[in-house]
């Protein structure tokens, strides 16, 4: 149940347009987004777990998921082309804090920071592989690290690549994540579990699929990886065939998976498309928000375009799209009701 | 004939009486932040009624609630004029907080953009609905020729609703009413200071002839 009344609890499921004349119940006007009846922080990471596979036509969301409703998806679409333009700026909103920012830096690319962070695990495992010899030792730290990883995520946004899987981990199966950990064991199951998890949070569209593959090729890669770190301690001739050249970088590019940026993943010859789809997103984020937004475009807290005319034509309008992906909805007849007092 | 010409007269007696003793006209006062609207609306309204409608500030933004007074009566040549006065937020297509953050804190002058934004929403819907008629408010210091001035203007003229432009502020020097009337030919634009209360007596002449 996406969206909630938060005066009264009353959830509207995606697409419900109910709401937009206020809550049936209470006649309240502010809601907020929960994908998951979770904590805020879920609902964050509903929202921007969602932005990633945005660009794409919503269209084709084959998922429970996928059902986006157009409140829903606007809401996502505007954090996330608030976020991307206000980083385009570099801008120094006081109002949005650092932890809100964060998050909503990479939304447009959250779905690939996710990915990119589990490959964070593997460059992370092979470097654990590195220094311990042992090729079943890195289960243990990779683990750990996506633990530490969700601890850090819990108190603030600031570890986004976390936050971006966990959507997927929650449309997917709740075993999943336990798989996940579980799963590191064995380096090649680790990338199946991945992949399995971005194809049960898919929205059908070829970007997806690409990523799919860019999961499989960081699987393989993994290997490579391992290998390129154990090259250091191995005889070469024990590495496997056709690891190095494609295990080159890749530890380097993927250690650090909150500071890893687009031009850094082409490092895989088979991602180069990938990143390159963030860029024009930006227009077509703006082109979706015209559609869904038309009446009034919030650029950031206190600085606002809006569209004369739609105003004119629209009955309601979202006014305010608030922090933690709450937006108020105001509805011309309260307006009557305060004004005739 | 003579039983349809006498018909007709009934009717638009009956309508005559709706519209001047039963439902006072309601003319919003529209235009751009910081035309003088909610002078101009203060100036009426102490002039007719003794209180005043709002608070004016040359802090762009300061209405930002729909303002009504109503059964404001304009007497003209022995004749009265009823109508309720709506004095509106500026109208603008962009709202930026920075504009205020000299004049107060940041996050007053943040919400203070949120507000004027939820104004200019309220404003545009009471444009469609609940109004009979506009005074569009200019400050002819300015340059007339907006997106603001022209969309809202030919909302105003698709709706066929009776307009008048009032070129205000023109007790400043750099005032020029005749770019307000090039720009605007079609419609009647009236001279005036509402602040210094220049002109008053053509504004009264215009609302009655035009909405009364």
């Amino acid at each position: 149940m996406p969206h909630q009344c938060t005066n009264c609890g009353h959830t509207f499921p995606d697409g419900s347009k109910e709401m937009l004349s206020g809550c049936p119940d209470c006649g309240g006007n502010k809601f907020q987004f929960t994908p998951d009846s979770d904590s805020e922080s879920s609902a964050e990471d509903g929202a921007d777990g969602d932005a990633g596979p945005e660009t794409p036509p919503p269209t084709s969301d084959p998922s429970d998921e996928g059902a986006d409703g157009v409140a829903s998806r606007a809401a996502e679409t505007v954090r996330g082309w608030v976020s991307s333009d206000s980083s385009d700026e570099s801008t120094h909103d006081p109002a949005e804090s650092p932890a809100a920012d964060r998050p909503t830096t990479s939304a447009g690319s959250s779905d690939r920071d996710g990915t990119n962070s589990r490959s964070g695990e593997t460059a992370d495992a092979s470097r654990d592989a590195n220094s311990s010899r042992n090729s079943r030792s890195p289960s243990t730290r990779s683990g750990d690290r996506s633990r530490a990883a969700t601890d850090r995520d819990d108190d603030s946004f600031t570890e986004w690549p976390d936050s971006a899987r966990r959507p997927e981990d929650r449309s997917s199966s709740p075993a999943e994540s336990a798989t996940d950990d579980a799963a590191d064991d064995r380096a090649v199951s680790e990338p199946s579990t991945s992949d399995r998890r971005t194809d049960s949070s898919s929205d059908g569209s070829s970007e997806r699929s690409e990523l799919d593959h860019e999961t499989v090729t960081m699987a393989d890669s993994e290997d490579s990886a391992q290998a390129t770190a154990r090259s250091e301690v191995v005889p070469a001739d024990d590495l496997p065939a056709g690891s190095s050249a494609a295990g080159e970088g890749d530890p380097i590019t993927e250690v650090d998976p909150v500071d890893d940026e687009p031009e850094e993943t082409p490092d895989h010859g088979r991602v180069v498309s990938e990143p390159s789809g963030e860029q024009p997103s930006i227009e077509e984020l703006r082109a979706e928000l015209n559609e869904q937004f038309e009446s009034i475009k919030i650029l950031r807290p206190g600085q606002y375009e809006l569209n004369l005319m739609e105003l004119y034509n629209r009955d309601e309008y979202i006014i305010s799209l608030q922090e933690d992906g709450r937006y108020v909805i105001d509805v011309p007849e309260s307006w009557h009701d305060d004004v005739d007092e | 004939m003579g039983l349809l010409t006498g018909l007709k007269d009934s009717i638009s007696r009956v309508t005559d009486r709706l519209f001047t003793d039963d439902q006072p006209k309601r003319i919003g006062i529209y235009g751009p932040p910081n035309a003088g609207k909610t002078t101009l609306a203060n100036r009426i309204a102490r002039d007719w009624t003794g209180d005043a409608v709002g608070t004016e500030s040359h802090v762009p933004h300061e209405t930002r609630r729909a303002r009504r007074k109503e059964d404001v009566e304009i007497e003209r040549d022995g004749q009265s004029v009823s109508i309720d006065i709506v004095d509106t937020p500026g109208v603008t297509t962009k709202v930026d907080y920075e504009e205020f953050t000299d004049e107060m804190e940041e996050d007053d002058a943040i919400r203070r953009s949120r507000e004027a934004t939820e104004g200019v929403a309220e404003a545009m819907h009471w444009l469609r609905e609940d109004v009979d008629g506009v005074i569009y408010v200019l400050d002819s210091a300015e340059d007339p020729i907006t997106q603001v001035n022209t969309m809202l203007i030919g909302i105003i003229e698709s709706r066929d609703l009776p307009v008048l432009i009032f070129a205000n502020k023109i007790d400043l020097d750099e005032a020029s009413v005749k770019r307000i009337e090039d720009a605007f030919p079609q419609h009647k634009t009236v001279p005036l200071s509402a602040k210094e209360g220049q002109n008053m007596d053509e504004v009264y002449d215009n609302i009655a002839e035009y909405f009364g």
